[in-house]
């Protein structure tokens, strides 16, 4: 059975829309009645990711694949690129600048989440060639909560 | 003479008045509605009671589903329940006047809502002080109190049930107290006893649909604002021209007790304003408790401790069947909170005591919501969703809601679904016609 691919456009530094592509996600999931534990972690990873994008990135887009064992989540951006990304992986490492943190980011916790929550994690990136963040959760595995 | 009732029923449609205009269509948040040969008709097990389509209607053809005021059996001993909305309904009168009043309409005992929502208070205070050690429940918690948000969180976001706080909802208190202690004083005359919960909104039909209080013979009716507001404001009139003090002797300490406190749950905000938690939020109307819900889905607001949403916007006195616009009323009950002022009346030690007993404590509720919708709620499957976008593409999503449906999408899985045919939609047929033209003029 061939998969079932959906995209969604991220603009960067919008943050009045931001959540939407990851909100359109979770809809989707919804209407194919998955669990709902899984469309949770789906739905934290999907925002990490999206701010990541919305705040570091250039334009973006959050894609979701959707095949008969495994649900893979991929968010790709334009933007500055992670020059260390096995710092980056590290809880409360942060980049974000004042503006972001006036505005309640830049815990450092964006990854780190995306890692908790998902069962596999592919961060390809360079300085100045973007970011590619590609998280994969297996069905009928009892996703859990956090 | 009032049969258990579907749950989820919660209004319903005027055929001949409806036009099909798709007016309720748009607002529909569960997308309940559809409109079949120019009227509409609701999926049944969809609707959670947020009243938007009766709000919405323009040709006044939606109506609550709440029972007429012709229920008022005159063999049952009447207990009115009566929440400060109502209060609200009535600017510049006292309370005990309007509860005068409604003793006139023939119920005998009025019970007002302070006394539980007090006690509700007491015992989420409690559970939070204990959740900050235990973690037993994930932050934010969310207020049980308004049964829409409730059932929205049931069909739309089923991994929140857990942050809804498994404490008892005040009414389901309320009507537990009027089990315990009315009901068996009228016992030895065998009468029988009838709950009548005065609503401002249609959701509240049935007071144990959303608590797993073992099921009771007593028959519970709720009824609008609006369908006895003009009986009662007669009488209310009259209570307040006549020179005579009404004196009526009452039997429970909570039949005539209306507070500040209690007066604040009218409005957004009043539920939390006095309650003894560091981080509260409170949220009102629904597109924002949709939008709430969806952060909260995304791992926001872990730094809160309790978020209080109401579906109506500034809360129950914003309820779509209340008289009185809900400024009127919001400035009656800032009036009414002035003049009872602030502070609470129920011992905490006491309400601990019974907590510790487990009395407010509710663990079903979760498992019973999900199930309410669970069950009808069919999955679709990867090629039904490939299915899905081709018509999407086909049908060009400008959600023009002519077929008859909510916007295309929600079409295209009707489609799949076998309820709906591609030939519903006008810009299929308006293709379909341009094509056949297009060989007959060449």
């Amino acid at each position: 059975m061939s998969g079932l691919k959906k995209s969604f456009y991220i603009k960067a530094r919008d943050f009045n829309r931001a959540g939407e592509a990851s909100i359109s996600v979770q809809n989707f999931l919804k209407s194919m009645n998955f669990d709902p534990g899984l469309i949770r972690r789906i739905a934290i990873c999907g925002y990490e990711g999206e701010m990541n994008a919305v705040m570091h990135g250039g334009d973006g887009a959050l894609s979701i694949e959707i095949d008969s064992d495994k649900l893979v989540l991929e968010i790709s951006d334009d933007g500055y690129g992670i020059e260390d990304i096995e710092l980056a992986m590290q809880a409360g490492f942060s980049t974000a600048n004042d503006e972001h943190r006036e505005m309640g980011f830049g815990a450092g916790m964006g990854l780190p989440n995306m890692k908790k929550n998902s069962d596999q994690i592919m961060v390809a990136s360079e300085k100045g060639q973007g970011t590619q963040v590609q998280m994969i959760f297996f069905l009928n595995q009892g996703g859990q909560i956090d | 003479m009032n049969a258990k009732r579907h749950s989820a029923c919660f209004v319903r449609f005027d055929e001949e008045l409806c036009t099909g205009c798709a007016s309720c269509l748009r607002v529909c948040p569960t997308k309940a509605i559809r409109i079949k040969k120019k009227k509409s008709i609701r999926i049944v097990n969809r609707c959670i009671g947020c009243g938007e389509c009766i709000r919405t209607c323009p040709a006044g053809a939606v109506r609550a589903a709440t029972s007429d005021l012709e229920v008022l059996e005159k063999d049952h001993v009447a207990v009115a329940l009566v929440s400060p909305v109502l209060y609200a309904q009535f600017p510049g009168v006292m309370p005990k006047d309007i509860l005068h009043g409604l003793r006139q309409m023939d119920f005998q005992h009025t019970i007002d809502m302070s006394y539980f929502l007090e006690m509700f208070q007491f015992a989420t205070e409690e559970f939070i002080k204990r959740n900050r050690e235990t973690r037993s429940a994930p932050w934010p918690l969310i207020s049980p109190v308004c049964p829409v948000v409730v059932r929205l969180i049931a069909f739309q976001f089923p991994s929140l049930m857990p942050h809804v706080l498994p404490v008892l909802r005040p009414v389901a208190l309320m009507a537990r107290e009027v089990k315990r202690r009315i009901i068996p004083f009228y016992m030895e005359t065998a009468e029988v006893v009838a709950l009548y919960y005065i609503n401002p909104c249609p959701t509240k039909m049935d007071l144990t649909c959303l608590e797993p209080e073992k099921q009771t013979t007593i028959p519970e009716i709720a009824l609008g604002i609006n369908d006895i507001y003009p009986e009662l404001a007669g009488h209310v009139r009259r209570t307040r021209e006549s020179d005579a003090i009404p004196f009526y002797q009452t039997r429970f300490e909570y039949e005539t007790c209306a507070t500040g406190n209690a007066s604040m749950w009218a409005m957004s905000g009043g539920e939390i304003a006095d309650m003894d938690i560091d981080k509260s939020l409170a949220v009102s109307g629904l597109e924002e408790t949709i939008a709430y819900l969806q952060k909260i889905e995304m791992g926001l607001f872990q730094d809160i401790e309790y978020i209080e949403f109401r579906t109506c916007r500034e809360g129950c006195l914003g309820g779509v069947l209340n008289v009185v616009d809900k400024y009127l009323a919001k400035s009656a009950i800032q009036k009414m909170i002035k003049m009872f002022g602030l502070g609470r009346r129920l011992p905490r030690e006491k309400i601990l005591r019974l907590y510790e007993k487990g009395d407010f404590q509710t663990e079903k509720r979760p498992s019973r919501l999900l199930n309410l919708f669970g069950e009808q709620k069919e999955g679709l499957s990867i090629e039904s969703m490939q299915k899905i976008e081709k018509i999407l593409d086909v049908v060009e999503g400008r959600d023009c809601a002519a077929c008859g449906a909510p916007d295309c999408r929600t079409f295209a899985e009707d489609v799949v679904r076998g309820s709906a045919s591609m030939k519903d939609c006008l810009w299929v047929r308006a293709q379909g016609k341009k094509k056949s033209k297009a060989p007959s003029a060449g």
